[in-house]
């Protein structure tokens, strides 16, 4: 079962919610507002991922958080301060800020470019040089890279420093548009996953903005699903939002595959998994062939002395004497308990595996994850239950 | 000085024969080669006349400095204006490529009534000259930064001062000395001009002897206005390398 979510933000103390209040953004010469009485709050350290069909004017409304777009009339706040009240350059260095495009400074060094806020805010430059050899190992890049320049490093590493940039000078709230769109689809996974890694320890109010529904499911804590000007029609957790659709809109734009999604919620950990039978090195076949009997996984999983999973062993394999230490069949896909489980099919189905071993945080063997596991799941009165069950995705 | 500017269009069409009367009376000098007119390059000569260089290069040298100093100031001025106020760009790429086009000896004795003979006139003229490609060079730089980098700047609290000295400039340097560096070049040759005007400079040696069929001189001044040229360039490359090492870095 999804646990709900840890709440707590003594982690960080530094995060303050967003409320919109009936902010309207219209432009001149345009009859249909951008963005018209948009009202909603994102609670302190929780990310609300708009999401919508491009011109929806989900952009439009981040921008109003920092004032690169201004408001037409009603407020933003943060915490209990209305950005209205705040110089816009000032606002904007306590804010956090990653685009699609990066937008790293190619004249600046890695470690300058990460510096560009703590250096507006006049901080001395030991304490930047610190600040920033600290997020190159937050981002999990080499502390070398600090003197290159951006066109030196790849296009996820350019992000990764693009997101080190903007939480410099540890913002109370971040503002994403589209930080992983221009990413090739297993980078952009790998980064979303580090993301979401990053967020668990740092807890900032994040607003970010996507059009892709899966990304939207896979990041937000809360979803606002936003049609054409800007109004939102359904503000709800990722779970809400793929059991209860408001209305057609937001059910078609939420997709057909609405079960499938589901698994981007859930862990491997959160199914019950398989048992395969277990054999280790040198051992005597016969035993293994009699565990065979009964067994739910129809092939015995090699594993070494501390249970961490070594291959599949055949038919062949169970010929001769004894266990082989060569087992005829590779491991094949592996898995974490912490995997998503939608990632998890996605391996299984991608090594073309019926079964794919499942390991604990110390690599040992928890449990054996199939394709029937899965599509059970999906079909089985449990997941209905589930369905009305679950109010808050599992972290 | 107008009636000045009526005679110096004489020694434009018919330099060779009005050697007397031209500015620079130098037909005191004895040409040891003149017997044979053959003769393209005159060693005897050089090696006699090669201090008489000096001044003229000096000259040319100063004329080119100031002129491109004005240009550069001024073009940029406008440059960063019509960054601001986009509506002033084609009128000013216009302005200036007319400037362009005015044919330098007409610049000059158009300007004469007002500024008279000598440097003022030319520094005016040749820096007038430079306009065009320094502003356009720079537009275009200015132009050329990611917008990217200018949105996540501002998103980040630069203001637009910042951005501008911070991120525009630095990312626009490679075209802005690439102008200068053309600028530069065309300056240099134009500077021999500067003699029409009586404002010194290599020209001196070059249509100055009032002798257009003893080469020896010509050639001399233009070597070294070619050097000059050169040297200019080269500088200027070096300038551009050190101030922009993110370049080479993404290179490499």
């Amino acid at each position: 079962m999804p646990e709900p979510k840890v709440t707590e933000q003594s982690s960080s103390p530094a995060a303050s919610s967003v409320r919109y209040e009936n902010a309207t953004k219209r432009y001149g010469g345009s009859a249909e507002p951008a963005v018209e009485g948009l009202s909603l709050e994102v609670p302190a350290g929780e990310v609300c991922v708009l999401v919508g069909p491009s011109g929806c004017g989900k952009t439009t409304a981040m921008r109003l958080v920092n004032r690169t777009v201004e408001l037409t009339e009603g407020d933003v706040k943060i915490g209990e301060e209305s950005v209205r009240e705040r110089d816009p350059a000032r606002l904007r260095r306590e804010i956090g800020y990653v685009i699609q495009q990066v937008g790293l400074f190619p004249h600046r060094t890695i470690a300058e470019n990460i510096a560009t806020v703590p250096s507006l805010l006049g901080w001395k430059k030991e304490r930047i040089r610190a600040r920033a050899d600290e997020l190159l190992e937050l981002i999990g890049l080499e502390a070398e890279l600090a003197g290159r320049y951006p066109a030196q490093l790849s296009g996820g590493q350019q992000q990764r420093v693009g997101v080190a940039r903007a939480l410099a000078a540890d913002p109370q709230v971040m503002l994403m548009d589209e930080p992983f769109g221009a990413i090739d689809p297993i980078n952009r996974e790998r980064l979303q996953n580090e993301f979401l890694r990053l967020q668990a320890e740092i807890r900032k109010t994040i607003l970010f903005v996507t059009h892709d529904i899966d990304e939207a499911i896979k990041m937000g804590d809360r979803i606002a699903v936003m049609r054409k000007g800007g109004k939102v029609a359904q503000y709800a957790t990722p779970a809400e939002l793929l059991m209860a659709p408001a209305d057609e809109f937001v059910e078609d734009f939420v997709g057909a595959d609405r079960a499938l999604k589901r698994l981007a919620l859930m862990r491997v950990a959160d199914i019950d998994l398989w048992e395969a039978p277990l054999a280790h090195v040198g051992q005597a076949t016969a035993e293994v062939r009699a565990k065979l009997e009964g067994a739910e996984v129809p092939y015995p999983l090699l594993v070494d002395s501390e249970r961490r999973p070594l291959g599949w062993l055949s038919q062949r394999d169970l010929a001769a004497e004894t266990v082989p230490a060569q087992p005829d069949s590779p491991l094949g896909p592996l898995l974490d308990r912490d995997d998503v489980m939608r990632d998890a099919l996605a391996d299984l189905l991608q090594g073309e595996a019926q079964y794919a071993a499942v390991t604990d945080h110390g690599g040992r063997i928890a449990g054996v994850l199939s394709v029937e596991i899965i599509s059970e799941f999906l079909g089985s009165p449990q997941a209905k239950r589930e369905e009305h069950g679950a109010g808050e995705r599992p972290r | 000085m107008t009636n000045g500017a009526a005679a110096l269009a004489l020694p434009l069409a018919k330099v060779g024969e009005v050697g007397e009367s031209f500015f620079h009376h130098r037909t005191s000098e004895t040409l040891p080669c003149q017997a044979q007119s053959s003769h393209l390059f005159c060693f005897d000569w050089a090696k006699e006349n090669i201090d008489s260089f000096a001044t003229p290069t000096q000259q040319h040298l100063e004329l080119v400095l100031f002129s491109i100093f004005a240009g550069f100031v001024v073009a940029m001025a406008l440059a960063l204006l019509a960054h601001r106020r986009r509506w002033l760009q084609a009128p000013l790429l216009a302005i200036t490529g007319v400037i362009y086009t005015v044919p330098s000896i007409a610049f000059f004795f158009l300007l004469l009534p007002v500024t008279g003979l000598g440097r003022d006139t030319v520094i005016i003229a040749l820096s007038a000259y430079t306009l065009q490609i320094i502003y356009r060079n720079a537009i275009a730089g200015l132009a050329n930064v990611p917008a990217a980098a200018k949105d996540a700047a501002r998103g980040m609290g630069l203001t637009e001062t910042q951005i501008l000295w911070r991120v525009e400039l630095p990312l626009a340097t490679p075209e802005i000395v690439a102008g200068l560096r053309v600028a530069t070049v065309s300056t240099v040759a134009l500077a021999t001009f500067a003699v029409f005007v009586n404002a010194g400079g290599l020209g001196v040696k070059i249509y100055g002897g009032g002798n257009l069929t003893f080469p020896t001189s010509i050639i001399i001044a233009g070597g070294i206005a070619m050097l000059m040229a050169g040297a200019f360039h080269m500088a200027l490359v070096g300038i551009e390398r050190y101030a922009t090492p993110w370049r080479r870095a993404a290179a490499a």
